[in-house]
C-alpha cells in the first residue's frame, strides 16, 4: 500500500516536471505566440480633388500605420465635395477588402444615411464632421472653435458687417463652427452675412467678395475655404481681414503678411495619427475613444512663438 | 517566528518518521536537486539579464558614439564654413569698397546641401550681406534674436541655437524652414576701420535630423537629441510629442550626466544612455525600454528554463530510480522478516540485489535467521531432553524400600515354605519391573499399564495378607489405547498405604479404564478412610511442600505433573474423597491410538 502511494507520488512529480519540460519546449513554438500582427488595410477618402492640404494629416496617419501595422490608401474625389462619389468610393473600398475607412465627409448627412450599405460593417472614422454610424470622430470641438474665432474677431471689430463663408454645407462640422461664430457675433450685435459658396469657386469668385466690399472681416471655417478666401483678398486687393481655419503654408504666410488676421489651428498631424489609430484599433475590435482635438487661435504676430512654431511648421524632412 | 520554525521542524520530523526510506531518499535528493537547479537558474537569469543589459548598454553607447561623431562632423563642417566666411571673406573685405556677396554666394553654393542661409549683420542688426536670399522680412528683428545677442555677449565663442523656424528673409515660395543657427561675433572692416558684426550660418535642420534619423538601437530602442535646457531638437516622434499625443522625459534627461542609468517614466523602466555633443551642450539620449529588453531575452530565457526543467526532471528520475534500487531489497527483506514474525515456516530470505551494504545486510539477516533456526532447534531439542530427563527422573523415583520389602517378604515366605506365594510374588515382581522398564518407552499400551498395576497389587496383597482385594477393569473401547507409563501404580500405592491402613480383610480397590470421547479416563477408587475434600484438593497443589511417603515413592502430584507436562493443562488428576467413605482418583488423558503413540514417542526421542 505504502509502496503504491510512494510510486504514485513519484510518478506525479515526474509527470508534472515532464509536462513543464514539454511546455517550455513547445511554448515558444506555439502559433499564437510567434504570429505576426496582421497587416490591416485602411482606406482614407478625402473630400477634395487634391490631398495636398492634408499633407500633415497624412504624415500623422502614416506614423500611426507604421506603429500599429497597417497599410494606408489615400483617395480623393474627381469633383470636390461630391458626396455621392465619396459614398461610392466608400462602398468600393469596403467591398474591396478594406479593414477600416477614414473619411473627411463631403456631405455627412448623405454619407451617414448610406453608411450601412456602403461600409458594410467596416469601421468608419470621420475627420472634422461628426457622422452617425461612425465609430469615431476626430475633430476639434467645432462649435467652440467657431465661437472662439468669433471672439477673436470681436476683439478687433470696430464696426461693419462680417461675412461668414458657408462652404461645406449645413450639416458638417464646418457648419457647426459657422453656427457657433454666428451666434457669438449676433449676440454681440455684429451684423453678419452668411454667404454660401462652393470652395472651389472662391478664388475666382471675386464678385462674391466684391459684393461685400463693405464687410469689415471675412470668416472662413475650413482650411481650403480659408486659403481661397485669402487668395481672393490678396489677389483682389481687398482690405478685409480674413479669419480662418487651418495652418497651411500659404495661410501662415498670409498671417505673417497680414492678409489673415488670425486662424484657428490644431495639429493636423495629431488628427491624422488619432484617426488612423482609431480606425486600426476599431478594425481589431478594440475599444477606442478620442477627446476633441485641442485648438489654438494664432494671430499673425504670434506665429514664431515656440509653441506656435511647432504647431504651424511641422518638423518634417 | 522561532515558535513557527519549531512547529515546522516538529511536523517535518513527524512526516520523516512516517515516510519510507525510498521516499526520504527520493524526496530529499529531489528537493536538494530542484533547489540547486532553481538556484543555478536564478543565477543564470541574473547573469544573463545583467549581460544582456550590459550588451545593450554597450551597443547604445557605441551607437551614440557614432552618432556623436557624425553630429560632430556636421557641426565641424558648419564651423569650418563659419571660419572660412570669417577669415577668408569677411576679414579680407573692406565693406567701404567691396562686398561680401561673391565669397558668400560661392560658399553657400558649395554647401547648399547643409545650409539654409549665410548672413552678416552689423552691430545694430542691419543686414550687411546674405545668401541666397538677401531681403529681410519687414517683421524681422535680428538684433532681438537670441543668436544675435549670444554672439554679441560672448564674442570669443561660436553659438549654436536650438532648432527654430527661420524668419529672417522674404521667400517668394513662402517656405518656412527649420534651422539651427550658428552665430559668432565678427569684426567688419569698413573704410579701414573695424566695427562689430555678427555672422550667422543657418544650418538646415534636416541635416541634423538625417544624422539622427534611421538610427536604431538594439531591442527597439530609440535616440533623441536635446538642447542643454532640455528642449527637444530631434525625436523620432517629435510631432506626436508636439501634438501632446506622447510624452518624453527630456527635461529630466537634460540633468543626466554622460553614461547609462535606469529611469522610470510613465510607469515603465528604461535604460537611458546620455552623451553630450561637443561645442553645443546638446545631449544625445538613447532609450531602451526594459520591456523590450525582456522581450528580446525571452527566447533564450525560455530555453534556459527548458534546460533547467529538463535537468530537474532527469535528476528526479535518477533519484527515484536510485532510491528504489536502494530501498526495494530492504523492503523485500522487511517483508520476509514480517513473515518470519508471523510464524510462517520455510520463509526464504533471498540474496538481495542492490548495493553492497544492502547485500551485506541481506547476507547477515540470512545468517542470523539460519543461526536462529538452529538455536530454536537446539532449544526444542534441549526442552525435549529436559522433559524426557524429568520424566525419567520421575519414573525413576521408585522407593528402594518397596523392592527391599518385597524381597524380604519373598525370603520370609520361602523360609516359611510358602513356595507358591513366593513364586507368585517373584513372578509379579519380575513382571512389574519388565513393564516399568518397557525398553525405555514413556508411552505404553493401556493393557500393559493395567497389567503393571495388577502385578503391583498382587505383590501388595501378599504382603498385606489379603487385607484388601483388587479389581482392575478395562471397559470396551479402550482396546488398543496407549497411556503414559507408571501413572496408575503411584495412585494404587497411595490407596494401599493411606486408604487400606485401617482395613481388616474388607479393603477393596478398583481400577476402571474407559473411553470418554477423545479422552481416556482411569478411575482408581478405594473404600478406605478417605479424607476431607480440602485435604484432597491440596494434594495436587504445586505449592504444597514435597512429602515423602511410604510405598513406591512416586507421589500423586508427580503423576499429575507428568500428565500435564505431556499433554497440557486440560489433562491430569482429579481427587474425590470423603472421610470414612473412601477416595476416587480420576486420571484424564488423551485417548492415544497406536499412531498417536508412535508420534508421541518420536517427539520424545529415542
Amino acid at each position: 500500500m505504502r509502496k503504491r502511494r510512494n510510486d504514485f507520488i513519484q510518478l506525479s512529480i515526474l509527470v508534472v516536471l515532464g509536462t513543464a519540460v514539454v511546455l517550455s519546449l513547445v511554448l515558444p513554438q506555439l502559433p499564437g505566440r510567434s504570429r505576426e500582427v496582421q497587416l490591416l488595410e485602411v482606406s482614407v477618402i478625402f473630400r477634395e480633388t487634391d490631398a495636398a492640404l492634408w499633407s500633415n494629416t497624412r504624415l500623422g496617419m502614416e506614423q500611426a500605420a507604421g506603429d500599429l501595422g497597417a497599410e494606408l490608401r489615400f483617395l480623393t474625389l474627381t469633383r470636390a465635395g461630391d458626396g455621392g462619389e465619396q459614398a461610392e468610393i466608400l462602398r468600393r473600398e469596403a467591398a474591396g477588402g478594406a479593414n477600416a475607412l477614414v473619411v473627411v465627409p463631403a456631405d455627412p448627412w448623405e454619407l451617414s444615411s448610406r453608411l450601412g450599405e456602403t461600409a458594410g460593417g467596416c469601421p468608419v472614422v470621420s475627420i472634422e464632421s461628426p457622422m452617425e454610424g461612425t465609430g469615431l470622430t476626430v475633430a476639434p470641438d467645432n462649435e467652440a472653435l467657431g465661437r472662439k474665432l468669433a471672439e477673436t474677431v470681436l476683439e478687433e471689430w470696430t464696426g461693419g458687417m462680417v461675412l461668414l463663408l458657408d462652404t461645406a454645407g449645413e450639416s458638417t462640422g464646418v457648419a457647426a463652427r459657422l453656427d457657433g461664430a454666428e451666434a457669438v457675433l449676433t449676440a454681440a450685435g455684429v451684423p453678419v452675412l452668411r454667404q454660401t459658396a462652393a470652395p472651389g469657386r472662391l478664388a475666382a469668385g471675386l464678385r462674391v467678395l466684391a459684393s461685400v466690399r463693405a464687410a469689415a472681416a471675412i470668416m472662413a471655417f475650413e482650411p481650403y475655404a480659408t486659403e481661397q478666401a485669402i487668395r481672393a483678398v490678396e489677389d483682389g486687393g481687398l482690405h478685409q481681414l480674413v479669419y480662418g481655419v487651418g495652418a497651411g503654408t500659404y495661410v501662415v504666410g498670409a498671417l505673417e503678411r497680414g492678409s489673415a488676421a488670425a486662424v484657428a489651428a490644431w495639429s493636423d498631424y495629431a488628427a491624422g495619427y488619432l484617426a488612423a489609430e482609431g480606425a486600426i484599433r476599431l478594425a481589431r475590435r478594440e475599444e477606442y475613444t478620442a477627446e476633441p482635438l485641442p485648438f489654438t487661435i494664432v494671430r499673425g504676430e504670434d506665429i514664431y512663438d515656440p509653441d506656435n512654431q511647432k504647431l504651424l511648421f511641422p518638423v518634417t524632412s | 517566528m522561532g515558535n513557527f520554525f519549531h512547529r515546522f521542524a516538529g511536523r517535518l520530523a513527524g512526516q520523516y518518521r512516517k515516510m519510507s526510506i525510498q521516499m526520504v531518499i527520493a524526496l530529499s535528493f529531489t528537493t536538494v536537486a530542484v533547489v540547486g537547479v532553481v538556484f543555478m537558474g536564478l543565477s543564470m537569469v541574473l547573469r544573463f539579464s545583467n549581460a544582456a543589459s550590459a550588451l545593450v548598454e554597450d551597443n547604445t553607447q557605441r551607437v551614440l558614439h557614432q552618432v556623436n561623431l557624425n553630429l560632430d562632423s556636421y557641426l565641424r563642417r558648419m564651423m569650418r564654413i563659419s571660419d572660412t566666411m570669417y577669415y577668408r571673406v569677411i576679414k579680407s573685405t573692406d565693406l567701404a569698397g567691396g562686398t561680401l556677396s561673391d565669397g558668400m554666394d560661392l560658399l553657400y553654393e558649395e554647401n547648399r546641401d547643409a545650409l539654409v542661409s549665410i548672413a552678416v549683420f552689423d552691430g545694430g542688426g542691419a543686414l550687411v550681406s546674405a545668401a541666397p536670399l538677401s531681403a529681410l522680412k519687414r517683421s524681422a528683428l535680428p538684433q532681438e534674436s537670441g543668436w544675435f545677442r549670444s554672439a554679441m555677449d560672448k564674442m570669443e565663442n561660436l553659438h549654436f541655437s536650438a532648432p527654430h523656424v527661420q524668419r529672417l528673409f522674404e521667400d517668394p515660395d513662402y517656405r518656412y524652414r527649420w534651422v539651427v543657427s550658428l552665430s559668432r561675433y565678427v569684426q567688419l572692416t569698413r573704410g579701414g576701420a573695424t566695427e562689430s558684426g555678427v555672422l550667422l550660418v543657418d544650418m538646415n535642420f534636416a541635416g541634423i535630423e538625417q544624422v539622427c534619423r534611421d538610427v536604431e538601437l538594439s531591442n527597439g530602442g530609440y535616440l533623441y537629441l536635446i538642447a542643454g535646457d532640455g528642449e527637444l531638437i530631434y525625436h523620432p516622434r517629435q510631432q506626436l510629442i508636439y501634438a501632446g499625443l506622447q510624452q518624453e522625459n527630456n527635461q529630466a534627461a537634460a540633468s543626466y550626466r554622460d553614461g547609462t542609468r535606469w529611469e522610470t517614466f510613465e510607469g515603465g523602466r528604461r535604460q537611458v544612455t546620455v552623451k553630450t555633443v561637443g561645442y553645443t551642450g546638446w545631449k544625445l539620449v538613447g532609450v531602451v525600454p526594459a520591456d523590450n529588453l525582456a522581450d528580446s531575452s525571452q527566447q533564450p530565457l525560455l530555453f534556459g528554463v527548458f534546460l533547467l526543467l529538463f535537468s530537474a526532471f532527469l535528476l528526479a528520475f535518477l533519484n527515484f530510480r536510485i532510491s528504489a534500487y536502494i530501498s526495494d531489497p530492504i523492503r523485500r527483506l522487511e517483508q520476509s522478516i514480517k513473515e518470519l514474525e508471523a510464524g510462517k515456516e520455510n520463509v526464504e530470505i533471498e540474496e538481495a540485489a542492490g548495493c553492497y551494504e544492502v547485500r551485506r545486510l541481506s547476507h547477515s539477516i540470512r545468517s542470523m535467521v539460519s543461526t536462529m533456526r538452529h538455536l530454536m532447534d537446539d532449544i526444542i531439542e534441549q526442552e525435549r531432553q529436559k522433559r524426557r530427563s524429568e520424566l525419567e527422573v520421575l519414573q525413576a523415583q521408585i522407593n528402594p524400600h518397596f523392592l527391599y520389602n518385597t524381597l524380604d517378604s519373598v525370603i520370609w515366605m520361602t523360609e516359611a515354605g510358602r513356595y507358591d506365594e513366593a513364586i507368585q510374588m517373584v513372578t509379579s515382581l519380575a513382571r512389574f519391573f519388565r513393564i516399568a522398564l518397557s525398553r525405555g518407552k514413556s508411552v505404553i499400551p493401556l493393557k500393559d499399564e493395567l497389567e503393571h498395576a495388577l502385578h503391583y497389587m498382587t505383590i501388595q496383597e501378599i504382603r498385606f495378607k489379603k487385607k484388601f482385594s483388587t479389581r482392575i477393569t478395562a471397559h470396551p473401547g479402550t482396546e488398543g489405547l496407549y497411556t503414559l507409563k507408571l501413572i496408575v501404580q503411584p495412585i494404587l500405592e497411595n490407596a494401599v498405604y493411606h486408604g487400606m491402613a485401617a482395613a481388616e480383610d474388607d479393603g477393596r480397590i478398583t481400577v476402571d479404564a474407559r473411553r470418554e470421547g477423545d479422552d481416556l479416563i482411569i478411575d482408581v477408587e478405594d473404600n478406605g478412610m478417605g479424607m476431607r475434600p480440602e485435604v484432597a484438593a491440596s494434594l495436587l497443589d504445586e505449592d504444597r511442600p514435597e512429602m515423602r511417603t511410604t510405598g513406591s515413592g512416586i507421589g500423586v502430584r508427580n503423576v499429575h505433573r507428568r500428565i500435564r507436562l505431556a499433554f497440557g493443562a486440560g489433562y491430569g488428576l482429579t481427587i474425590f474423597s470423603e472421610p470414612d467413605e473412601g477416595t476416587r482418583v480420576r486420571l484424564r488423558l488423551p485417548a492415544l491410538d497406536e499412531e498417536a503413540a508412535a508420534e508421541r514417542r518420536r517427539e520424545d526421542g529415542p
